[in-house]
Order: structure tokens, then C-alpha cells, then sequence
């Protein structure tokens, strides 16, 4: 059996601290301009059957560190489009010899479809609402790098829980490693039912941020509005803004986070995301670090088994 | 040629008949049966020992996708798995390709049920009720029925629309046709592929809400109340939908309605990680919903077990969970997965059981089976069943074209093992051979 790494809602705490330690090994290790180790004969696929720039850079970037070759597979134009299923396509780049896969898919378990196919490691790079792991792991070690530890903090998930993939592997690592974990958004944009997710739901912004220690802002999308999940989006932002009006409510040392792309006026302001507290720039950048954890890490795994 | 079925548990709904005796079959018909029968000749014996002969069990609603997807099913193969899983007579759904909008589609139907290749069970097809499925204009209804249509429905595309639902059921009230109902008010579903509930929230998964079932189930009771419309509610799964079909047979709606197997066998946490054979519709519901439906079933609210047989391809299925199609092969596993959860467990009795699966069907659409009556049924219906035989299901065992199912490699108790339709249509590999005496049949 393959390692795969599809979700955080699979992984134990052990496992999750071991990813995240690597991580701040090679980031340490690059800083110092040191050697890292190497993925050497083998092939990464890149399969972005939905749009990313950030996600895919961060894994290039992080195949590029451990001299990891990379294919890149395009949806558009491949045999996909010309309706081609996704297990033959799998089972295609299994004979292909690729070593393992990255892949971002628009529907929610796709990536656990693919590795029932594949028969080597897969990499979930975010499926539809479901999970979004190597964010999750790299916002564990932002969080760590910034606060120290997880564990006893108290964090706030403010805006769409429901048709957000960070949501849930935020939530699902960080109360894994015992923070403190809750849910903050509208009826509408909350699941009505998480007694099989993590955290605490909160409706009101002031309630949820109340003595946070970190903030994670989700990106709103504009498509809520047609589907009558929300009036407007000023309305939202009179709401739901973390700003520097609602930053009160949190403790003075909050850490603020967005997994990006952020539209800036709508769920954070100006001061929120570019002060000192913001560490937006610093996800953006350990994303890559996770990144080559996880992929040593399936790797691994293959010759354990 | 007399063919003598011996010493069997005899349940017959119909007459309440539950006695230990023989069935006397003469030619294609049931001449005699009962605890002492006196035989002089028979040219064939059965030994049912230990065995239930009841009426030949009737299956209001199954998809046998021909025409148009003779990949998934065909009629031939889907009458072959009915013939495995004690059915004598199918009701066969409209929504093939084209749908089942005109009476030469019916005689097709027929034509085909009737072929000897066909696994030689009575086929009943189901008209569609507006032209294409398209929800906007009604079929010449008068002229299916002449055709041998037993109800009408829409199927998985229900009419949302109350006015034209309103005129439909004043058109089939004349006609003296049942409706056969999905309920879904489908501007509650769209995109969803699951229960909407904590599983779906996990899983990222777009829910279906249970209230999507219960209004459109609300709608076609009052709908049925107030025109006299005979109103047969297919698969319920909400414990909310049963509550309300029983407030509206109180108040003497003519409704009736049916339970898939699937819905009182597993919750929405079956489907684990995206398991796309758990995905059904409507979708699998949860514990409480399970427990209410056994409650249903036992005092009779629920009228009677439907297979919802829908074949569908491997390479269909094997999918992101959200393409996949909705549905599961049954027909092959019906009395099995019943007689496992709900006889064996005392939520129905032998007796209840036959008459959910074969004697209250027949009555709903007025069908001529459901009972061992001498005269009847057009010919001898009767299935053979042993109760206790346990085994496991192996779906790459199956008549059925199509392998779509959550049951593969299930273990299970009860299997009909002789199903005869006016002669022998089938016998199971696990009938003892030496519980037959007789000619070799071909």
C-alpha cells in the first residue's frame, strides 16, 4: 500500500508533528544555504484538473529544492476533455511510471478515487469543499514559528466554512494538536450540521473572536450572493470584516492568517492583513517547506511498506 | 406434466395462510395445495422440507434500461435477475432512452418480456407521465393504458410544478391509474449527492436535505386527498415522509408507498471515504431515520419493499462521488437483504414479509399475482425460499448485466432457491439435487 496523504482528518497528532518538524528542518536547512535531502529517480505528476498558481508554484518549488522531477499533466485539451474517465486517466500515468501525483480536483474526493487507481503515493493539493492538507500543514507551522506551540490556543475560522477545503484541514490539524478550535461565519455559510467536524460554531464576530489567539480569514466568493447565502457583500463585510474595529476583541497579540487570494475590503481590511500581526506572507512561503515534507514523506512511506 | 411441491411452510398473504403442506401444479397452473394433500401421480417432485412456497414475489419498481442503455440492463437480463431473486412479476420504470411516452415503446416492452430469451417473468411497464419525462405536457395517457401500462410516473425527474401535477392526477383518476411518485422538490437538491447532514458536512459534500423529500411527499398526499388520485409513494427515507404518509391515510388520502432495502440497511456513514456504490437515490438517511423506518414497516405504514433495481456500468460509477449515478442493483439480493434485516430480527413476520414483497405490491397496482389462488394469476407464481441458507453475495455471480452494488461480499440469511411461472423459470445452484425427483429438465 501507497502513503498517501488525501486529508488531515486521517492523519494522527504524531504524524501531523513529524511533517510539520521536517518542514522546519528544510526551512532552517535552505536559510543556511545547507543541503537538503534528495527525491532522486523519480517523477512527480502535476494534475491541476482546476486552476491554481499558488498551490502548484509551492509544489514545484518545493519538488525543485529536493531535485524531484516534475511532470505537468494539463486537463485542458488532454484526453479528459476528449472524455476520458479519471480512473483510465490515473491508471494511464500509473503505466506512464510516474512515482507518485499532486492533485487538485474540483470535486471532493477525487484524489481518494485516484489513489484506489494509482497504486503510489497521492497527494491531495485541495478537492472541492472536502480538504486542503499541505495549506493546513503549512498554517500549523506559521502558527508554531509565531506562537510557539499549538497546543491551548485559541483559534477563530472566521467567514465560509461550508464551501471551504482550509476550513476544514485548519480545523481538523489544529484540534488534532489541541487548539482550541471555532467556526465563525453566517447560518447560511456554516454547515447546519458539524457534530463530525471539529470546533465550536459561532454566528456572532464578536463572540467568535473573543480572546483568540489566531485569526484565519477564508476568502468569500462572489457566487454566495446568486445562490442567497448572503444580501451583499458590504453587508458581509459590516458583519464579518476582521478589521481594525474587530481585531479589538481579540487578545493584542493575534496572530491574523488567510490562506489567499484575499479580497481585500470584503473579509479583511487593509490593517488586518498588512500589519505586524498579519503572517499571510510567511503561509505563503512555508507552504513550500510542507510541501517537500509531504513529499519525502509518502516517498517514505513506499519504502517502508 | 404434475409437478407436486412437498411438504413446504405454505404463506400465502392473501388468504392468511401460513400452514405446513404441498402445492399440486398441473400443467402451467396451481390445481390444489394445502396439509394433506392427496396425490396419486406426479411426474416431478420438490422436496420443500424446511422450505417457504409463497406467491412469486412482485416487484413494483425496477429499471431494466432497455431501450437506450442496453449496457447497464437489458430486458432480457434484468428479467433473468428477477427470475433469480423470486420475482414473477416487474414493474418496469419509463425513464429509458426515449422514455416510455407512447404505446409502441409498451408494445416493445412487451414484446420483449414475452421473447424466450427473457427470463420468463410478467413484465408491467410504467408510462411515462408527460412526454419525454420533460415535466411539461401530459402523455396520451388513455392511449398507454390501452397499451398495458399498470401506473404512470415521472420517475427521477418529478413534475414540480402543483397545477400540472393537479391536472395529471384529475386525467389518472378518470383513467383509474396510480401515479407512482419520487418525491423531491428538486429546488432543494440541485448538486447534491448525499444526505445533507454531519457526514456530508465532513465530507465536503453538497447534502440533500431531507425536508426536499417531505414537502414533495406533503404536496402529492394532499394533492392525491383532494382529487382521489391513487398516489403511490416511491422509496421513502425519512422518518419525517413516513410520519406524514401516515397522517394522510388517516385522513383517508388514497396513498400508498414503498421502501428500498438500502435505506433501512445502512446510514449516511456507510459511504466512508466517497464510496460511490452507497450513493442512492434519495440518499442514504441516518440511525434515527433507520429506526423509524423498521417501526413503519412493522405496523404497516409502509406498504410494501421495492428493489429500485438500477444497473449502472462500473466505469459509470467509478467516479468522483458527485458524478457518480444514483442506484444499485437488487433484484438478486431482494429477499436476502430482507429477510436478514427485518424477518430475522422479528420486525416482520414470514407472513408480513411474502405480503411486502409479493401479495400488497400485486394489490397497489391492481396486478393479477400475489397469491397461490387456484385461477388468480394467469399461470402458477410461486417462489421457493429457504429462510436459513446463509451465504455471501458475490455480485460477479449475477444475471444482471450491471455490478453496481454495496452488498458484494455481504453475508447473508434467506435465498429463493426455485422460482416457477407457470413452469420452472429457475433453480439455484445451492437447491439440493436431491431434493428433486424427476425429469432432467433442459
Amino acid at each position: 500500500m501507497a502513503r498517501n496523504l488525501l486529508g488531515i482528518r486521517q492523519l494522527s497528532t504524531d504524524e501531523i508533528g513529524e511533517l510539520i518538524k521536517t518542514a522546519a528542518e528544510y526551512k532552517a536547512r535552505i536559510e543556511a544555504n545547507k543541503p537538503v535531502p534528495e527525491i532522486k529517480n523519480k517523477v512527480i505528476g502535476m494534475l491541476f484538473f482546476e486552476n491554481s498558481t499558488r498551490t502548484r508554484m509551492s509544489f514545484e518549488q518545493a519538488a525543485h529544492y529536493l531535485k524531484l522531477k516534475t511532470a505537468n499533466f494539463v486537463a485542458s485539451g488532454s484526453s479528459m476533455s476528449k472524455g476520458e474517465t479519471l480512473k483510465d486517466t490515473v491508471l494511464t500515468l500509473r503505466y506512464e511510471r510516474l512515482s507518485g501525483l499532486v492533485m487538485r480536483h474540483r470535486q471532493s474526493g477525487a484524489p481518494t478515487l485516484a489513489a484506489r487507481f494509482f497504486g503510489g503515493p497521492v497527494l491531495n493539493a485541495g478537492d472541492g469543499r472536502h480538504e486542503h492538507p499541505t495549506q493546513a500543514l503549512g498554517d500549523g507551522l506559521t502558527i508554531i514559528e509565531r506562537k510557539g506551540q499549538i497546543e491551548g490556543l485559541k483559534v477563530a475560522i472566521v467567514g465560509d466554512v461550508e464551501h471551504s477545503r482550509v476550513a476544514r484541514s485548519d480545523a481538523w490539524l489544529l484540534s488534532k494538536c489541541g487548539a482550541e478550535v471555532r467556526l465563525v461565519g453566517p447560518r447560511t455559510l456554516i454547515p447546519q450540521n458539524t457534530s463530525l467536524l471539529p470546533g465550536t460554531v459561532f454566528h456572532e464576530l464578536s463572540a467568535g473572536l473573543a480572546d483568540v489567539d489566531v485569526i484565519i480569514c477564508l476568502r468569500l466568493q462572489r457566487e454566495r450572493m446568486e445562490e442567497g447565502s448572503l444580501s451583499s457583500l458590504n453587508e458581509y463585510a459590516k458583519l464579518y470584516q476582521v478589521n481594525r474595529e474587530t481585531l479589538r476583541y481579540a487578545k493584542p497579540d493575534v496572530l491574523i492568517m488567510h490562506p489567499g487570494p484575499i479580497n481585500r475590503g470584503i473579509e479583511v481590511d487593509d490593517t488586518a492583513a498588512d500589519g505586524e500581526s498579519s503572517a499571510i506572507t510567511a503561509q505563503v512561503e512555508n507552504g513550500i517547506f510542507v510541501r517537500m515534507a509531504a513529499l519525502h514523506w509518502v516517498f517514505a512511506g513506499e519504502h517502508q511498506a | 406434466m404434475i409437478t407436486l411441491l412437498k411438504n413446504g411452510r405454505i404463506l400465502d398473504p392473501a388468504q392468511n395462510l401460513d400452514v405446513i403442506g404441498s402445492v399440486l401444479i398441473e400443467d402451467d397452473q396451481i390445481v390444489e395445495y394445502g396439509e394433506d394433500l392427496e396425490v396419486e401421480e406426479v411426474d416431478e417432485t420438490y422436496d420443500c422440507t424446511d422450505y417457504w412456497i409463497c406467491p412469486g414475489l412482485v416487484d413494483p419498481h425496477v429499471h431494466l434500461r432497455e431501450p437506450g442503455d442496453e449496457h447497464k440492463e437489458t430486458i432480457a437480463t434484468g428479467t433473468q435477475a428477477a427470475a433469480a431473486g423470486g420475482y414473477t412479476t416487474i414493474c418496469c420504470m419509463p425513464n429509458t432512452r426515449p422514455p416510455l411516452d407512447n404505446p409502441a415503446l409498451i408494445d416493445f416492452i412487451l414484446d420483449r418480456a414475452a421473447s424466450p430469451e427473457s427470463g420468463g417473468v410478467f413484465v408491467a411497464p410504467v408510462g411515462a407521465l408527460t412526454l419525454g419525462l420533460g415535466g411539461e405536457r401530459l402523455s396520451d395517457l388513455a392511449a398507454l393504458k390501452k397499451a398495458g401500462i399498470v401506473a404512470v410516473s415521472d420517475e427521477g425527474s418529478p413534475m414540480q410544478n402543483a397545477q400540472m401535477m393537479t391536472q395529471a392526477m384529475e386525467f389518472c383518476v378518470q383513467l383509474d391509474l396510480p401515479i407512482m411518485a419520487h418525491c423531491e422538490d428538486t429546488t432543494l437538491t440541485e448538486g447534491g449527492s448525499m444526505n445533507e447532514g454531519a457526514t456530508s458536512a465532513m465530507l465536503g459534500l453538497k447534502g440533500i436535505a431531507r425536508t426536499a423529500e417531505e414537502i414533495a411527499v406533503m404536496r402529492n398526499c394532499l394533492l392525491s386527498l383532494n382529487t382521489g388520485c391513487r398516489v403511490h409513494i416511491m422509496r421513502v427515507s425519512t422518518w419525517g415522509a413516513v410520519e406524514i404518509i401516515r397522517l394522510m391515510k388517516s385522513l383517508g388520502a388514497p396513498v400508498t408507498c414503498e421502501i428500498c432495502p438500502l435505506h433501512f440497511t445502512f446510514t449516511d456513514e456507510a459511504i466512508g471515504e466517497f464510496d460511490s456504490y452507497y450513493k442512492v437515490q434519495p440518499p442514504l438517511r441516518t440511525q434515527v431515520d433507520i429506526d423509524l423506518l423498521l417501526q413503519a414497516l412493522n405496523d404497516g405504514t409502509i406498504d410494501c419493499i421495492a428493489s429500485d433495481h438500477s444497473p449502472h456500468a462500473s466505469h459509470e460509477v467509478e467516479v468522483p462521488f458527485e458524478e457518480a449515478p444514483f442506484g444499485s442493483v437488487m433484484l438478486e439480493t431482494m429477499v436476502a437483504i430482507t429477510l436478514s434485516r427485518l424477518t430475522h430480527t422479528g420486525i416482520l413476520s414470514p407472513l408480513q414479509t411474502v405480503d411486502k414483497l409479493s401479495t400488497t405490491p400485486a394489490r397497489i397496482l391492481r396486478l393479477d399475482a400475489g397469491t397461490l389462488r387456484p385461477g388468480e394469476t394467469p399461470v402458477a407464481q410461486i417462489v421457493v425460499i429457504d429462510p436459513n441458507l446463509r451465504w455471501t453475495f458475490d455480485r460477479g455471480k449475477t444475471f444482471s448485466k450491471s455490478k453496481n452494488t454495496p452488498l458484494h461480499g455481504m453475508e447473508l440469511k434467506g435465498k429463493p432457491l426455485l422460482t416457477f411461472c407457470g413452469s420452472e423459470i429457475y433453480r439455484d445452484a445451492m437447491f439440493p439435487a436431491t431434493r428433486y425427483t424427476g425429469p432432467e429438465h433442459p
